[in-house]
């Protein structure tokens, strides 16, 4: 039992994307522009050459925000989507119908479907690939040339990820839709 | 360049194609082909192989984890310091490389006219047989001068083995990628300040990067070190780059300069150092050699901050308040010496400025400075070099004032282009290397391996150049073969293996297999020719004895041992160190006492007081042991002895014309990620950046398709209109544009930027200039 979330050090991120690499091979997501877990948002950078605003070129690396209070899991018609025991929002792909009531739902854009199971795939914390085997990183935090994220248990106040947003400052993403989302972007 | 457009939009396209396929792509159905040789017992089960990412040239340590025989998942090593902890999108991508299914898988010898694509499959021996047959021949015919054969290598933990074949072989001829990559700025700071050096990004206070891209052209451990520390978190950056880029993004500063003008911009960055006086005094008095003359030099020539404004595009504003800056920090500051440097005529030049500029503020050899660290001693492994009578010397020796032990790549095929040569090149071995894409001007190199005899290519996959070889031997992939364990000397040095992680497929073979195949065939014979025509080898044969004296010329010796056995052999003398290779990948001396786990991401690998930042105590490795301002012995080669400006260094871009430059992204190494499915998966192709006004005054939109065509060629590319780029200049990523067929998803794809380069070379090395070239587009 833990409640897993993850901190994102966001200005570390230089956009390589070997999260959105990793996550693929990790959990089989199938090639294709549509289909992802996570990914890296950019924004394209303001001004005219050589005049450039530098601030206005971002990187944000996203993926579920696994919310306490996830619409994605109160519109599921079938309880496919359901919160594990460690907070972790999961889709049960025997329930799912692919209604897409989810999908529509998800404030984050972070669901899609994934076509070998046809039904919604997205995020779980690398759940049934690394946590299950006794891995106790995700592959997007493993892998990250610059260490932008720590993934762990917010339940712990040891864990390096109670400790990273005790210490820092951060902001959530659309915390005002009432979402209580689990990933923390660090200031 | 990914658009942010939700997927919501595609939502109704992304269930109807669910309902229509649901096709599986992924990798394990071909995977599945692959022919694994599982033991029963171990089915089901995942063993974890510590490797060395081979995917570009940094050799990141990472762990492969194997089931049933098939490579699942590649995850970064914690062990490599040089490596940290982290695997880029390349590195997770060499999934797709060993299970490629365009994989060369057997060896194949030309079966029609050059080039034409047709190839029959050959079994080992008989491609053995084919190259000992040509080959004798050639010598026969060239009177045994080893020289008519050339060799050349790309990067990689296996080009010595490859290059002790060479070695044995006699030839003057080895050419590789430096070149075309980083010779001026190797020795224009190794001349300088005496090495290249580290540069210690972990701890620099002040960074100007110029030309340099560490957010995408990724470089260990530069990249993690430094961009956790950019953005108002410890190091200030300033970027001088004629693109906006994700390292510019990530700058406190960033100069869109004038491509090819950096010299003059170092220039007027020394200018103000010294006029302003704020230079380090103590240092240059100290490790400064005839400093008193570049002073001179640069304030007489009166190279201002206003002068460079109108050569750079810079303002002179930037200009001064980048040199006080610089000098504010110091010695904690650092002019990056970059790496693929080979732009303009004067790179050379321009890199020993930077270098010069750098020692100014005092940071060279210290903590937050260029460091030099320190290596390992490893065991060394004998071959023997015999000694051909009849092989004749380089040909391209005097192409540059200094051509290396690596060639001038573009004067050397140019050479023979042009019936420059004073003796036949007839034979070229090639290891891992792809002139058709990695040199300017791919006509002539399509020319230049049509007009040998024999072209052999030892490669992993069907690139250009393969498709214009006489016989095509396949090497297995990284992630199939052990390779020499190799040292990482630096602040934090470390010795590293590649170990074999499953065993090769289809029919391929690691490099020493296949040179010890070939020596086999080709040693005797060779020594035969050799009897026939060298004088010197026939009067110790009377004296010795054949015998004897074939030992000396008998290449399969280099090859006698296995891998694993030569690397036992390397560290043998540290306890512990071939059982730390075997099962880490990774060794250095008390490791077992160093290395800490700091957190769930971060790892100590030496304790702060055992790193190797100051080394040299205060002895440069130059001629004088000091920093060396005025390299007066180049003169008589033609070269400068002080960095200096020349009016012929302006190159005027005509209206309506552009000045093409070319790069890397880190989602792409070179042409030999270009077919990688999962590289592909993020950045499908290459786009021509264009400036966003000028494409609009043309008429020319995202997506729309454009011929970029130059002096020498022309490649057809899409067009992406930023402001990241100035009016007169032209960008797109190296490596795209293959034309071979056999390439199922890179062939054809995108643009191909060594089809437009134009050929000329710099004088120093004879390295490529690879930015010198003016370019006219046209929607098509």
């Amino acid at each position: 039992m833990a409640r897993y979330g993850m901190a994102l050090d966001y200005k570390s991120c230089i956009n390589c994307r070997a999260c959105e690499s990793a996550c693929k091979a990790e959990n089989g997501v199938l090639p294709g522009r549509d289909n992802y877990r996570i990914w890296v948002g950019q924004k394209e950078a303001e001004g005219e050459f050589p005049n450039i605003s530098i601030a206005s070129m971002t990187y944000h690396p996203s993926q579920c925000q696994h919310c306490d209070n996830a619409p994605c899991q109160q519109v599921c018609p079938t309880n496919a989507t359901y919160y594990d025991d460690n907070g972790v929002v999961r889709v049960d792909i025997e329930k799912c119908i692919l209604c897409t009531y989810c999908i529509n739902a998800c404030p984050y854009d972070a669901r899609y479907v994934d076509d070998r199971t046809v039904t919604v795939d997205k995020c779980n914390f690398c759940s049934d690939t690394r946590l299950a085997n006794g891995e106790t990183t995700t592959a997007c935090q493993a892998t990250c040339p610059t260490k932008v994220r720590t993934f762990g248990d917010l339940d712990d106040p040891n864990s390096d990820i109670s400790q990273l947003i005790a210490k820092r400052e951060y902001k959530q993403v659309k915390e005002h839709l009432g979402t209580k989302p689990k990933l923390f972007y660090l200031l | 360049m990914k658009a942010e457009i939700s997927r919501r939009r595609f939502l109704q396209g992304s269930v109807a194609l669910s309902i229509a396929g649901g096709v599986s792509m992924s990798p394990s159905a071909i995977m599945a082909s692959a022919s694994a040789s599982t033991k029963p017992e171990d089915i089901g089960k995942t063993k974890k192989v510590a490797t060395l990412c081979e995917m570009c040239v940094n050799k990141c340590a990472a762990f492969a984890y194997v089931k049933n025989g098939i490579v699942t998942k590649l995850d970064p090593n914690p062990y490599f310091p040089k490596s940290r902890n982290m695997l880029c999108p390349r590195g997770n991508s060499g999934l797709a490389a060993i299970y490629d299914v365009d994989r060369l898988k057997y060896p194949l010898i030309r079966d029609g006219e050059k080039g034409s694509g047709k190839f029959k499959r050959a079994t080992w021996d008989e491609a053995y047989s084919y190259i000992s047959e040509k080959l004798t021949k050639i010598l026969d015919e060239e009177k045994d001068n080893r020289s008519t054969v050339a060799f050349c290598a790309g990067e990689g933990m296996a080009e010595h083995t490859f290059k002790n074949f060479y070695t044995g072989f006699g030839s003057a001829h080895f050419l590789n990628h430096a070149s075309l990559c980083l010779a001026t700025t190797v020795s224009g700071y190794s001349l300088t300040i005496g090495g290249y050096g580290q540069a210690d990004l972990e701890n620099a206070d002040y960074v100007v990067m110029a030309g340099a891209n560490r957010a995408e052209a990724i470089v260990t451990p530069d990249s993690m070190d430094f961009f956790k520390r950019t953005t108002g978190r410890g190091a200030k950056l300033v970027v001088v780059d004629p693109r906006f880029t994700n390292t510019a993004a990530k700058s406190d500063k960033w100069l869109g300069i004038n491509v090819g003008t950096d010299l003059a911009f170092v220039l007027a960055l020394t200018y103000v150092v010294i006029k302003e006086d704020i230079y380090n005094k103590e240092f240059v008095e100290n490790h400064f050699n005839d400093f008193a003359t570049y002073k001179k030099h640069v304030l007489q020539n009166e190279y201002t901050p206003e002068w460079a404004e109108k050569i750079t595009g810079i303002k002179a504003e930037d200009i001064y308040q980048v040199a006080r800056d610089f000098m504010h920090h110091a010695p904690q500051s650092i002019y990056y010496q970059g790496r693929r440097t080979t732009w303009s005529k004067n790179d050379f030049q321009l890199r020993r400025a930077q270098a010069i500029f750098s020692a100014l503020g005092g940071g060279i050899d210290i903590k937050g400075g260029i460091c030099f660290g320190k290596s390992i001693a490893m065991e060394g492994h004998e071959v023997s070099a015999p000694i051909y009578d009849q092989a004749k010397s380089r040909i391209d020796a005097k192409e540059a004032a200094v051509v290396g032990g690596s060639g001038t790549w573009v004067g050397f095929r140019n050479m023979v282009l042009e019936g420059r040569n004073p003796y036949p090149i007839r034979a070229l071995f090639n290891y891992k290397h792809n002139p058709m894409a990695n040199m300017p001007n791919s006509a002539k190199t399509e020319a230049f391996l049509k007009k040998l005899d024999l072209v052999v290519t030892i490669d992993t996959m069907p690139s250009d150049t393969v498709m214009l070889s006489d016989v095509i031997l396949p090497e297995c992939t990284y992630l199939e073969r052990t390779d020499p364990a190799k040292v990482y000397g630096g602040i934090e040095p470390a010795i590293v293996q590649r170990n074999k992680v499953v065993e090769p497929m289809y029919e391929s073979k690691p490099v020493i297999e296949i040179m010890r195949g070939l020596s086999k065939k080709v040693s005797k014979p060779l020594f035969e020719i050799t009897k026939k025509y060298d004088e010197e080898v026939q009067d110790t044969i009377e004296e010795d004895g054949e015998e004897a004296t074939y030992e000396e010329f008998d290449l399969t010796k280099a090859f006698e041992e296995s891998q694993e056995d030569l690397n036992h052999h390397a560290v043998a003398k540290y306890a512990g160190a071939a059982e730390s290779l075997h099962a880490k990948g990774v060794f250095y001396p008390n490791m077992d006492k160093y290395f800490k786990k700091l957190n769930v991401n971060e790892y100590e690998y030496y304790p702060e007081s055992k790193k190797y930042y100051s080394v040299m105590n205060k002895k440069f490795k130059t001629p004088s042991g000091k920093i060396e301002c005025n390299l007066s012995s180049l003169t008589k080669r033609g070269i400068d002895a002080m960095p200096t400006w020349k009016k012929e260094y302006e190159i005027a871009v005509p209206d309506g014309q552009f000045r093409f430059i070319t790069g890397r992204h880190a989602q792409f190494t070179q042409s030999g990620s270009s077919n990688n499915k999962m590289l592909l998966d993020l950045v499908p192709t290459n786009y021509m950046w264009i400036n966003k006004r000028v494409a609009s005054r043309m008429g020319i939109k995202f997506g729309d398709e454009v011929e970029v065509a130059s002096k020498v060629g022309k490649t057809t590319i899409k067009a992406y209109p930023t402001e990241k780029i100035g009016l007169d200049t032209i960008f797109f990523i190296h490596g795209f544009g293959n034309k071979s067929q056999e390439l199922t998803l890179a062939s054809g794809n995108g643009g191909n930027d060594a089809n437009i380069i134009e050929d000329s070379i710099e004088p120093m090395h004879g390295a490529t200039c690879l930015h010198d070239t003016i370019v006219e587009i046209r929607k098509v």
